[in-house]
């Protein structure tokens, strides 16, 4: 069976918490939740071109984490590798759980964006779950 | 035009020294020159020409005030793009130099630096704030 992984770009944003949010929540994936099944790769590296990264993306699975409309992260990806296989907004999960407004410190990240980290962890671990999930042709989605 | 000076973290996700890069940038623009500084987000910088013209007005600003990288490892992202897009950066921090020059602060992880991995940040930033004051000087 398919060794493959899927690796989860979150955006660079380092002004605003919403970058935040996309960090944090790669991390629990990779460190917690998909730990066998996920990796990380840096976007900018990704941005620079270079090589060994894009052809590893090409060969796996890639989920885009943004936090805001420009998108760098599936942008990036797109003019790079040529796909994404998901993508996410951090913003979306800000606007499902109004009750958790996010601090706006960045460093250290606040309580309320450490929550939300979680529940976009989340979603993101259960979409690295759908992407490697064989179809009925025995092949990932 | 008001003089600023861009900073602007290769802020890896992958790596150490992209968090170090990241927290050290946080301090000088919070806390240490916050008047005369300004945080660039590297990947939307170098993506220039995508959806709503990412990263034009970054490079138009590195094209007219000065800018400081810091490049959390030696492949240079943040430097390459700033020198390809707006002109050479008048300043770059390299990480691991910090990392080499004080091997009894150990940062913790890259997804949390711990006590003694900001105290590593806050003299990288120190040195950053030391070449935002020269840049200033220089004019």
């Amino acid at each position: 069976m398919s060794k493959q992984k899927v690796y989860i770009i979150p955006c660079s944003g380092i002004g605003k918490v919403f970058g935040s949010i996309g960090r944090e929540s790669a991390y629990i994936v990779v460190n917690e939740l998909k730990k066998e099944k996920s990796a990380l790769e840096c976007l900018p590296l990704i941005v620079k071109g270079k090589k060994k990264v894009i052809d590893t993306l090409k060969l796996n699975k890639v989920i885009a984490i943004d936090g805001c409309p420009l998108k760098c992260s599936y942008n990036n990806l797109m003019e790079n590798v040529g796909k994404v296989d998901a993508k996410f907004m951090t913003t979306d999960i800000v606007k499902e759980n109004r009750d958790l407004r996010p601090e706006s410190s960045i460093m250290p990240i606040g309580e309320h964006t450490k929550k939300l980290a979680k529940k976009l962890a989340e979603k993101v671990a259960q979409k690295v779950d759908d992407l490697l999930k064989p179809n009925e042709e025995g092949e990932l989605e | 035009m008001r003089k600023k000076v861009g900073i602007i973290a290769c802020s890896g996700e992958e790596l150490l020294g992209g968090t170090l890069s990241r927290a050290a940038a946080r301090i000088v623009v919070e806390k240490l020159r916050s008047q005369e500084t300004i945080i660039l987000c590297a990947p939307l910088f170098a993506a220039g020409g995508l959806e709503r013209h990412g990263g034009q007005e970054e490079r138009n600003f590195a094209k007219e005030h000065p800018t400081i990288t810091i490049e959390g490892c030696e492949e240079e992202c943040a430097k390459i793009a700033v020198d390809k897009y707006s002109g050479p950066p008048a300043a770059t921090i390299y990480i691991q130099k910090y990392i080499d020059a004080h091997p009894e602060l150990k940062s913790i992880s890259r997804e949390s630096l711990g006590e003694e991995g900001m105290k590593l940040a806050e003299i990288i930033a120190e040195d950053i704030a030391k070449k935002v004051d020269e840049l200033f000087i220089r004019k």
